[in-house]
Order: C-alpha cells, then sequence, then structure tokens
C-alpha cells in the first residue's frame, strides 16, 4: 500500500460515509429511522438493493471463480429478473399498502401474531448467524494478502457502518449504499481496464477473450439440463428464481430497502432497475475475472494464491518435494505462455489446422498446470495444512495487490470495504427494526412514545452491530461454519417463502395452515438434507412446496 | 391483490398508495415484458458468445 493508494482508500471511504450521514440527517422519528420516511426516490433504493447484495465476497469470489472455472456462474442470476417481476406485481403492492414496517408484521394482518412471531425468529437466527461472515470473510482475505490483522480490519469495517447506520437509520445506509455503488463500479471498471492494458503489447483484446474462449474460460451458458451440475440454464432459471423470490421477498434486509420507497411506482422501479442491471453486472465481473486468467498466462502466477500455504509447503522440510513440483509448474507455464502465443497467430491467420494444432497444444499444457497446482494442494494437505484447499478468493486480491499501479489498489481496496459495509449495514439496520418492531413493540411495549421506539431502535442498531464485530472475531475458529452458515440459508429460506406464498395467493388458507405448514417445510427440509443426496439450491423449492401443500392440507381438513 | 388485504389496511391509506403508472411504456405490464424481454436477449447474447469463443 503507497501513500496514493490510503488517499484514495480513505478519501472515497469517508465521502461515502458523510455524504451518507448529511443525506440522512433529521431522522428523527421511528418511521424516518426505519423507514426513510418513505420519502425514497427509485435510483437510491435500486442501488441500494444491488449494494446489499453485493457483498465482498460476491467481488473476491466471484473473479476467482471465473478465473478457475469459467463465466458459468453468471447462469445463477437467471432466475432475479423473473423473481423481480413476481415481487413487483404481488409483495410491493401488498406491502405498501399494508403500511407495514416488516414484511413479517403482514403476516400478522394476514395470519395472526404466533405465525409472525414464528417467521420473524427465523430471520433473526438465519441473518444473525450469516451477519458475523459478512463481516469476517473479507477482513481473511485483506489478512493474508496484506498482512492486516483480521481483529483491526473487523473492528474498523464494523465500527464505521454501525455509527454511521445508528447515526442516520435507513436513510443513511440508502444513500451510502448509493455511492458504495458508485465506487465499486468505478473500481471494477478500473480493474478490468488494468487487466488489459497490462497484456504484453502484441496481445490484442480480441486476441485476450479468444484465449480465454479457448482455456473454457467464457463458458456463459449451458444449456444441458443435469441435476448434479449447480450452475446451468435451467437449475439457473429456477432455483435462482426461487432463491431470488426468498431473498428480495422475505429477507428483511432487502425487503425494507424497497419499503423506504416513496410510492409503489418508485419501489417497482428499484427492482426493475436490479432485474435489467444485476445480470450483466454479473457478466462483467466474472469477464473481469477471465481477462485475470489472461493476464497470468503472460505473467507467471504463484503455485498457490493464499501465500501462508505456499510458504508452508516451500518451507525446508518440504523442499524434496516442492522442488520437483516448482520445475513441473514452471514448465506448464512456459508451454502454455509459449501455445498461446502460437495460437494468437493461427487466429490472426485463420488457417484452422494450425488453429486445431494450437488448440490442442495450448489445452495440454493448462491441464499440466492445473495438475502441478492440484498436486501442491495436496502438498498442503501432507504438510499439516488446510484439507483440500480452495484459493480462489485470493487470486483477484493477488493481481490486484502485485500488478495494479498506485492508487488503483485503494481505490479497489475501497470496493471490498464499501461493499462490506453497504451490506453489514443494511443486515444490522434491518435485524434492529425487526427486534424493534416484531419483538418488543408487539410483545414487551405495545404503547409508548415515538422517541422510545427511536431510542430502542438506535439501541438494537449498536446491539446487533456489536454482535456482528464480536462474532466475526470467534468465526475463523470455527472453520467450515461459513459453509455451515451458507446452509442454514437454505435451510430457512424455503419455508419462509412458502409462507408468503400462502399469504399473497391462498387466500383460504388461515392462520393455523400457515404455522404448521412453515414447521412442517422446516422439518422437511432437514430431513432432506440429511437424509437425501442433494443440492442446497433445491432446499428453497422443497421447502416452500411442502409449506404451501401443508398450509392447505391443513386449512382444508379444519373446515371439514 | 388488494382483496387479500384487511379493509382497514386499504382505506386508510388511500390515494398514497395508489398504483401510479410507470413513466415509460404507459403500464406495469408492458414494463414486466420489456424486463422478460431483456432477460431473454441477453441469454441469447450470452449463449452466442460463448459458442463464438467455445474452445
Amino acid at each position: 500500500m503507497r501513500l496514493a493508494d490510503w488517499l484514495v482508500l480513505c478519501g472515497s471511504l469517508a465521502f461515502v460515509v458523510l455524504y451518507g450521514l448529511w443525506r440522512g440527517r433529521g431522522s428523527n422519528s421511528v418511521n424516518k429511522y426505519l423507514l426513510a420516511g418513505k420519502t425514497l426516490p427509485w435510483h437510491a433504493m435500486a442501488l441500494s438493493i444491488m449494494a446489499t447484495q453485493a457483498s465482498a465476497v460476491t467481488f473476491i469470489s466471484t473473479t476467482g471463480q471465473s478465473y478457475v472455472d469459467g463465466m458459468r456462474f453468471v447462469q445463477f442470476y437467471f432466475g432475479l429478473p423473473l423473481a423481480m417481476v413476481i415481487l413487483c406485481v404481488t409483495a410491493v403492492p401488498i406491502f405498501h399498502r399494508a403500511n407495514v414496517y416488516t414484511a413479517y408484521e403482514y403476516l400478522e394482518q394476514r395470519f395472526d401474531a404466533r405465525t409472525r412471531a414464528l417467521v420473524s425468529a427465523i430471520f433473526l437466527i438465519q441473518r444473525g448467524l450469516a451477519l458475523g461472515i459478512t463481516l469476517y470473510a473479507p477482513a481473511v482475505v485483506l489478512t493474508v494478502i496484506l498482512g492486516w490483522p483480521e481483529q483491526i480490519t473487523t473492528l474498523i469495517m464494523g465500527a464505521v457502518a454501525v455509527t454511521y447506520t445508528t447515526l442516520g437509520g435507513a436513510k443513511t445506509v440508502a444513500w451510502s449504499d448509493f455511492q458504495q455503488m458508485m465506487v465499486m463500479t468505478a473500481g471494477l471498471v478500473a480493474a478490468l481496464a488494468a487487466a488489459v492494458l497490462l497484456l504484453p503489447s502484441s496481445v490484442s483484446f480480441h486476441d485476450a477473450v479468444a484465449l480465454a474462449g479457448a482455456a473454457g474460460r467464457l463458458n456463459a451458458v449451458t444449456l444441458n439440463l443435469d441435476w448434479n451440475d449447480r450452475y446451468n440454464l435451467w437449475s439457473g432459471l429456477i432455483g435462482g428464481m426461487f432463491l431470488a423470490l426468498s431473498y428480495f421477498g422475505c429477507d428483511q434486509s432487502q425487503v425494507q430497502r424497497y419499503l423506504t420507497g416513496k410510492s409503489i411506482a418508485q419501489s417497482r422501479l428499484s427492482l426493475l432497475f436490479n432485474a435489467m442491471a444485476k445480470v450483466p453486472m454479473q457478466f462483467f465481473i466474472l469477464f473481469i475475472g477471465a481477462m485475470v486468467f489472461v493476464f497470468y498466462i503472460y505473467e507467471k502466477p504463484p503455485m498457490l494464491f493464499e501465500r501462508a500455504e505456499l510458504a508452508r509447503i516451500q518451507e525446508p522440510s518440504m523442499q524434496a518435494e516442492y522442488r520437483p513440483l516448482e520445475q513441473r509448474y514452471d514448465s506448464a507455464f512456459e508451454s502454455r505462455k509459449a501455445a498461446a502465443d502460437r495460437l494468437i497467430q493461427a487466429r490472426r491467420s485463420g488457417d484452422s489446422r494450425l488453429w486445431q494444432q494450437g488448440l490442442q497444444e495450448y489445452r495440454s499444457a493448462q491441464q499440466d498446470l492445473d495438475a502441478a497446482r492440484r498436486q501442491s494442494i495436496n502438498l498442503v494437505e501432507r504438510a499439516g495444512g488446510a484439507k483440500g484447499l480452495v484459493d480462489t478468493n485470493y487470486i483477484f486480491l493477488t493481481f490486484v495487490t502485485r500488478h495494479l499501479p498506485a492508487g488503483l489498489v485503494g481505490l479497489v481496496l475501497a470496493v471490498i470495504f464499501g461493499a462490506t459495509m453497504a451490506s453489514i449495514s443494511a443486515e444490522v439496520n434491518s435485524l434492529a427494526t425487526v427486534s424493534m418492531v416484531d419483538i418488543y413493540k408487539r410483545h414487551f411495549r405495545k404503547r409508548a412514545p415515538d422517541r422510545h421506539y427511536l431510542n430502542v431502535s438506535r439501541a438494537a442498531t449498536v446491539f446487533w452491530g456489536c454482535y456482528a464485530v464480536l462474532t466475526a472475531q470467534f468465526v475463523g475458529r470455527l472453520g467450515s461454519l461459513v459453509e455451515a452458515v451458507n446452509l442454514l440459508g437454505s435451510f430457512f429460506y424455503g419455508g419462509m417463502l412458502g409462507v408468503f406464498v400462502l399469504a399473497f395467493y391462498f387466500k383460504r388458507v388461515r392462520a393455523r395452515g400457515a404455522f404448521y405448514g412453515v414447521l412442517a417445510g422446516e422439518a422437511v427440509i432437514f430431513a432432506t438434507y440429511f437424509l437425501a443426496n442433494i443440492a442446497y439450491l433445491w432446499l428453497n423449492v422443497i421447502g416452500c412446496l411442502v409449506v404451501v401443500a401443508t398450509g392447505v392440507l391443513i386449512t382444508r381438513l379444519g373446515r371439514q | 391483490m388488494a382483496e387479500q388485504l384487511p379493509e382497514h389496511a386499504i382505506e386508510s391509506h388511500g390515494r398514497e398508495h395508489a398504483d401510479d403508472p410507470p413513466p415509460l411504456l404507459g403500464t406495469w405490464r408492458r414494463m414486466y415484458f420489456v424486463v422478460i424481454g431483456w432477460l431473454a436477449f441477453l441469454i441469447l447474447v450470452f449463449y452466442l458468445f460463448a459458442r463464438r469463443f467455445a474452445p
């Protein structure tokens, strides 16, 4: 980190926070604090929704995934526009007309207090568990790449986000998210431009795209219907739609963003903007990863991007195994570079025979390189390091910190910090809202002055912020919990989506059916996960269907 | 969907929650068709892009 990087990093973050606080001034009532007084225009909500969803891991991990596995992850987002249209038709007008602070408040209007309490509790558990991870995941990467202590990184990001959320409430969250998205866009464009401009002068942009494609890194659409393949057109459209419906329709961290709109039309426009912009944005991020891959055809990448694990296998005691592996890796790298040059010549000459020959050499060298990397991962395990090491999260930041010019490193780090703070602030804001509205006000103190509820909301924000920072300190020691918490999200989203489907579309279903429907849905989700071998994306679909079927059945039986 | 809500929820908000038309295209239905059409266009473009540069 050079002076220019520090200036850009601190300057952009300070601007974002101060701008958010300035726009959020005067949030002196519960309505203004939790729903921005329902005054926000569509563009502020649209970017706030986008920033809330785009955590730092989205940028770090997605680019690395494209580097290793290609762009097929973009299909995961194909269901999102469909979900947004469904939500515009159903959830947005219903929530607005019900005049609620939280999605779960509506469940009491539609069903009863018991169903509301159950779903609120599910949200608090699920989102609360994920909160520490949202903060910890980028911190651990920054620790490895930059050597910053993760406690300090989580503390800084958490403290800044919680301070401005506590002071300004939903309005500050939205407007700071708005600016965070601007910084993120600038950082991503700069990263792509740098990846392309840093290529050797003999390699044109078209050559770079051809090289990425030849290595299978531009596989954006797969038409094959394969149930074991997590990312294809069909799983993206169906599974992705259910996931997006759950996330944007039932998760208060997102619902609260579009409840701040001044009208139904403004809220709808914010969701439709995301419907149109999200897929191209993900394509763009994945394309950066593909270009970083091409950059590393000409600049030798480290055998492992996680430095600590690489250092482990470079220790003197491991040299006997490491040396031959390093030679194999170096040789494969040189072969791939030479094959890439021949492939470019073949492409330019238009000779299909030469192209096929070059392609074979290029792919063979790539396979050698991948094999050497796999061997090094096995060696890490033998040396007492991580089992089945996955270092994709370190690829993009390695590229940024080692190769980008001064200033740009600070900008990209501002993107990582900003993305984390945007997610944390929205999550803390929503957890505080549910704690105050659905738990405190509903069950502990039904009547009190507005000022009292405002203070409780602020206190709840501080509580969840401290909780986030504290849990982030322990997440690292729990290791595989990161994956477990992601799974927990899938355990609960299906049940939550099911109860809202019942509420919106099955007007004959009553409270009893909805309540036991959620319990049955959750039971089946857990049973399916532990007893059947099925990809967790489908748990959302199964859970939703079971809740609906049980709710309808219980209601019918009750009538008979 | 309004008929599914308790009456008081609708009555108490009146014009404030009216279903205003979108700023473009006249109706929300047309907006939704544009969004779905845009998705179909993107999938087609990505598919052609992937095929064009497939190994």
